[in-house]
């Protein structure tokens, strides 16, 4: 399910069903250039990942809309904003939630997340059309999915 | 070819209707009538279109996923959406073209999907089953079978159009 009317509607006649929140953090920056274009294709790759997570499991899986932040090498500040989303999504019957970031600086916090961490590093790619890249994906979602599997 | 004149037209229609923050506004408000009431081209255009996806050959009687893409249009998106479909040949010799999506809440089903079922299609989700016609498995959640999706055959390949829930089969 995704955060758009219509997908609620149907949230609302399930909800039971539906136990599994999937917020993906995207960093932003504006230090320079390069750094700037990396997280940008991070933000879209990362997008791609969580809507064919969703795809996957469309019934199963509420995937909010992104969380952004300022990049930084010190993610506690967020880590407490980010449990009270989670503690205030647990008001709905979630039963797992999962946070899905390239960005490395969340796994020192990993133990403090009321939640699991997906994480995986970014592929760096100029071009998510090509067909490398989407077999390369399409591979690592079902990674990814498999991985879920296994909480529920 | 068709699909091109409306592209056309469509990005014709933003950049009347967006010129200026007023026209910006009034797009917002008028859009809905719009895009039902002017253009029946900036209704999803996908409806209808046949890909061809494989050739019949080399279909078998065991389901085997297929993927293809499709050019999806809305109001206010284009874009490029990958379908899926499980195909194989029945006992007649005829193709049947599955959708992937699961009846119940809609996670994509897979062929033999858990290994103590290796001849039904499996929703990981809610355990969800179907036998290989399609027909959903009683007592698991989705309440009818998969949908089909309409096909022709033209020179030895396999064409794939819109998916139709077995009701109207
Ligand atoms: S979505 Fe397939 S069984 Fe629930």
């Amino acid at each position: 399910m995704q955060w758009n009317k219509q997908d609620l509607d149907q949230y609302f006649t399930a909800e039971e069903y539906i136990d599994t929140l999937l917020i993906p953090l995207i960093p932003i920056t504006f230090t320079n250039q390069k750094e700037m274009e990396k997280s940008a294709a991070q933000q879209e790759t990362g997008m791609i990942f969580v809507r064919e997570m969703e795809k996957h499991f469309k019934g199963r899986i509420f995937l909010l809309p992104a969380y952004h932040y300022l990049a930084s090498g010190d993610l506690g500040a967020e880590v407490s904003r980010l449990n009270e989303w989670a503690a205030k999504a647990n008001e709905r019957p979630f039963k797992h939630v999962f946070f899905f970031s390239f960005d490395p600086h969340w796994k020192k916090q990993e133990r403090n997340l009321n939640g699991t961490l997906l994480w995986m590093p970014a592929i760096q790619t100029e071009d998510t059309q090509s067909k490398e890249t989407q077999s390369i994906i399409k591979d690592q979602v079902n990674q990814l999915t498999g991985l879920i599997k296994t909480y529920w | 070819m068709s699909e091109k004149r409306q592209q056309v037209s469509r990005r014709q229609f933003l950049n009347y209707t967006l010129t200026g923050v007023g026209g910006f506004m009034a797009a917002g408000m008028l859009a809905p009538m719009v895009r039902f009431a002017i253009d029946p081209a900036l209704q999803a255009s996908s409806k209808g279109d046949f890909k061809a996806v494989e050739d019949v050959e080399n279909i078998t009687e065991e389901p085997t996923r297929i993927d293809w893409e499709i050019d999806q249009v809305d109001a206010w998106y284009e874009s490029t959406v990958t379908k899926t479909a499980w195909v194989y040949k029945d006992e007649n010799g005829d193709i049947v073209a599955l959708s992937p999506i699961c009846k119940h809440l809609g996670c994509m089903v897979t062929w033999a999907g858990n290994d103590d079922y290796p001849d039904q299609f499996y929703c990981p989700c809610h355990d969800g089953r179907y036998y290989k016609s399609g027909e959903n498995v009683p007592n698991t959640p989705p309440p009818e079978g998969l949908d089909f999706y309409e096909y022709k055959i033209e020179d030895g390949t396999l064409l794939l159009g819109p998916t139709k829930p077995r009701g109207e089969a």
